[in-house]
């Protein structure tokens, strides 16, 4: 046994140390399996990060209600009485001061200028009431102050202001003819709410001519488990028969099909670039062991086993793989990873997210660089070890 | 023996290797293929839009609405040829995720702007015009139902209710129209706009969008103004733009697609490329002593500098034509599947054309080194090699 491994040791060393004179199709197989780890990993870091910020978003303990069938916030509209039997429904949490925590908001788009491009995208304005904010997590002004309810001022979310221009605090930006100025910049712990404007909402009603209506309504729910009281609630009044879903289911179903259309492209992207690399890297190994089939033979000859040099060619193929992975995985990371971009969401506005590498994707990459390292030295390794001594020592 | 037989018979000499490399180059060309049809399809909007089409939109966002009435009042604008309005209706069948792109539009005038793009059968243009219950359905969406003129079909819509507080529409299938020109997307619906407007529950007399045509390119600019100074400082400000103009910043808002599509596609010939030019230098070396043997029987060096490249050239063919293929059935098999996304997905022949002058390039940046080495090559070094 100690014999084996001796030889396989020494069979590896010889391989590797006789690298540089394969230097440039070894070093063409090592920088062609960095590009199909880093096609990958760009792909899933961008799914990853698209995913994180929309689904981290949503809380179980919010309910959010819309028109049945509305599917994503700008569709929906929930009338006056609506809203009204909403609050009277079971299931919702009341505030100190013994109100129901309710809040009927408003969900527009408007213009901007997105800041890398100079194009025009559309970016979403929020009318909420006073209790808007604190269903939501972590809400914080982080400059300015929270807008006066009654009047034309916005507060303006932490992403948004740094992928668009003209929402700078303090600057006045005009929509239907009225001037609105930002007072506030807020912080919403990285969720989806930093890609938003806020307005107060009976302002938004009366400019936007929606008086009485509101798009969506979100509820602070007793707990998680209460979500199914108050969809039979809303079930069983004709008058209401409202979507009902909590905040982490709505933007779990909103994010699944941007990230999943983006893994969907990644992987057979990367898995293609994959069988190519493949080919290069059978080039490689056989011709590897094409080199050394006299050192081969001579090993052989001299008592060296068939089990060592498949070993030693496998090894040799795994390692380059192995290299290029994380070259490649250290390149994702230093270009892509906190990369910023922005992209159009289910309700024809823009998200910013960023794009986000975690160990395990690297995992994920790093694996498919040694099935590639696997496969690539499978079978040029059973041909060192099945070669004929005689046909080496004179090939 | 010609030179073309010694070419082949060159390239197989190694069967295992000249495999390997089609194989990846294959692979290369099947990206290259299906990624350039994917971003076309994403631009097709622009590509299809007309230098004499404006848009006109709501001054705050494009899904804010505009009053009907400004449908007359910019139809009276000198320099305005032809004009139409657009609601959006937020159509579904059956459940909410078969969504269904269909708008309410007036149906004389909207087909006479569209005239250009679609093919109208005659009798389909005078039941849309005539039926007010009716809607005209293009011919890749029926064929994805397997709708037929004269069908009843109810469509839900995401966003609007009748008066009886139902969400979904009766509607019957007057008639069908085909595409004119490849870009032009027939998976749409399109209904009559007072018959929406008189049943729809909120939002009365509100539109999405106006597109017109001018009389020429030249007066493009002179309408715009026309436009958008009419509605400047009223309720519904205005903005108008080319059509293409509107089209391309729409594209733009999912992100630089055709960035990406370059990087990858870039990254997948890069690799490649390394693979194969290394493996020509390392055959064209293993020659060195042939090459010699062919000099010394006087072929020529710009013989045998035509050969390596045309070695290097047949094994780009070779890979990258099935590579072509292989994009193709892929386009043709999830066409439908992404039909309401990528509307107008295939692979033109202009894409396919560009692959195989690539294919070309590709042979001779790969050939060039040892086809240069090889035509330099003196005979006594060649044979004193060994």
């Amino acid at each position: 046994m100690r014999s084996i491994i001796l030889q396989i040791l020494a069979v590896t060393a010889i391989n590797l140390k006789s690298l540089p004179q394969r230097l440039w199709l070894s070093l063409a197989t090592v920088i062609a399996v960095g590009l199909v780890v880093t096609v990958l990993l760009a792909f899933l870091s961008m799914a990853n990060g698209f995913r994180r910020t929309i689904a981290d978003s949503g809380a179980e303990d919010i309910a959010v209600l819309l028109r049945s069938g509305a599917v994503s916030e700008i569709n929906s509209v929930v009338l006056r009485d609506q809203v009204r039997l909403i609050e009277d429904g079971p299931g919702i949490a009341k505030g100190p001061d013994g109100k129901p925590q309710t809040s009927g908001e408003l969900y527009l788009t408007v213009n901007g200028i997105k800041r890398s491009t100079g194009t025009k995208a559309s970016l979403p304005l929020r009318g909420l009431g006073p209790q808007g904010p604190g269903l939501r997590r972590g809400v914080v002004i982080t400059a300015g102050r929270m807008f006066n309810p009654g009047s034309n001022e916005i507060i303006v979310g932490r992403a948004l202001g740094r992928e668009f221009e003209g929402f700078e605090l303090g600057q006045t930006v005009t929509f239907n003819n009225t001037r609105w100025t930002v007072v506030g910049i807020f912080a919403a712990d990285g969720s989806v709410f930093e890609s938003e404007i806020w307005a107060d909402l009976p302002v938004l009603q009366s400019l936007f001519k929606r008086a009485g209506a509101v798009q969506t309504v979100r509820a602070r729910l007793t707990s998680p488990a209460a979500l199914e009281t108050l969809r039979a609630y809303s079930d069983n009044d004709p008058r209401l028969k409202l979507d009902v879903m909590s905040e982490a289911a709505y933007f779990a179903q909103q994010a699944s099909n941007t990230s999943d259309l983006i893994q969907k492209l990644g992987w057979p992207l990367a898995i293609a670039m994959a069988f190519g690399s493949l080919a290069g890297a059978l080039n490689t190994m056989y011709s590897s062991v094409a080199a050394r089939a006299t050192e081969i033979a001579t090993l052989r000859a001299i008592g060296f086993g068939g089990f060592s040099a498949f070993v030693g060619t496998l090894v040799e193929s795994l390692i380059l793989a192995a290299i290029g992975g994380v070259i490649g995985a250290a390149a994702t990371y230093l270009v892509f990873d906190g990369f910023t971009a922005s992209t159009m969401g289910a309700s024809f506005s823009q998200v910013v997210f960023n794009f986000q590498l975690s160990p395990r994707l690297i995992g994920q990459g790093l694996l498919l660089a040694l099935a590639v390292g696997l496969f690539g030295g499978l079978f040029p390794a059973l041909r060192a070890a099945r070669m004929p001594i005689v046909a080496g020592l004179y090939g | 023996m010609n030179d073309l037989v010694l070419i082949r018979k060159n390239l197989f000499r190694r069967k295992l290797r000249a495999i390997l490399m089609m194989v990846s180059i294959l692979i290369a060309f099947a990206i290259f293929g299906v990624l350039a049809s994917f971003e076309r399809a994403f631009n097709a909007g622009q590509d299809r839009a007309t230098p004499d089409r404006l848009v006109v939109v709501n001054k705050i966002n494009f899904t804010q609405p505009l009053p009907i009435s400004y449908y007359n009042r910019v139809a009276a604008i000198d320099g305005v040829a032809q004009i139409t309005h657009f609601s959006w209706f937020g159509g579904y069948y059956q459940e909410p995720r078969n969504f269904i792109a269909a708008f309410a539009v007036d149906p004389e005038n909207w087909m006479k702007l569209r005239d250009s793009d679609f093919v109208f059968p005659p009798e389909a243009r005078a039941a849309f015009i005539r039926d007010r219950t009716g809607v005209l359905v293009g011919a890749r969406l029926m064929e994805k139902w397997g709708w037929k003129v004269g069908d009843h079909i109810p469509i839900s819509s995401n966003i609007w209710s009748q008066r009886n507080g139902s969400h979904a529409w009766d509607f019957i299938i007057v008639g069908s129209f085909t595409a004119r020109i490849p870009q032009a997307d027939t998976s749409v619906m399109l209904m009559g706009y007072d018959y929406f407007n008189e049943t729809r529950s909120f939002g009365k007399d509100l539109i999405n969008w106006l597109t017109l045509r001018t009389t020429s390119v030249a007066a493009n600019e002179r309408v715009i103004d026309a436009i958008d100074g009419m509605f400047a400082n009223s309720p519904y400000e205005t903005t108008t733009d080319s059509e293409k103009a509107f089209n391309k910043a729409f594209a733009a808002q999912l992100g630089n697609i055709a960035l990406i599509v370059e990087l990858v596609v870039g990254a997948a010939f890069v690799t490649i490329l390394m693979i194969v030019g290394n493996t020509m230098v390392m055959t064209v070396r293993e020659r060195t002593r042939e090459i010699g043997v062919l000099k010394t029987l006087g072929f020529s060096g710009g013989r045998i500098l035509r050969m390596v490249l045309g070695e290097s050239i047949l094994l780009a063919l070779l890979g990258g034509l099935p590579g072509l293929g292989v994009a193709f059935l892929l386009i043709t098999r999830v066409r439908d599947s992404l039909m309401s996304f990528v509307p107008t997905l295939s692979l033109y022949p202009d894409i396919a054309a560009a692959a195989v002058g690539l294919m070309v390039v590709f042979g001779i940046i790969t050939g060039l080194v040892p086809a240069l080495n090889a035509m330099r090559l003196n005979i006594v070094t060649a044979l004193g090699r060994s």
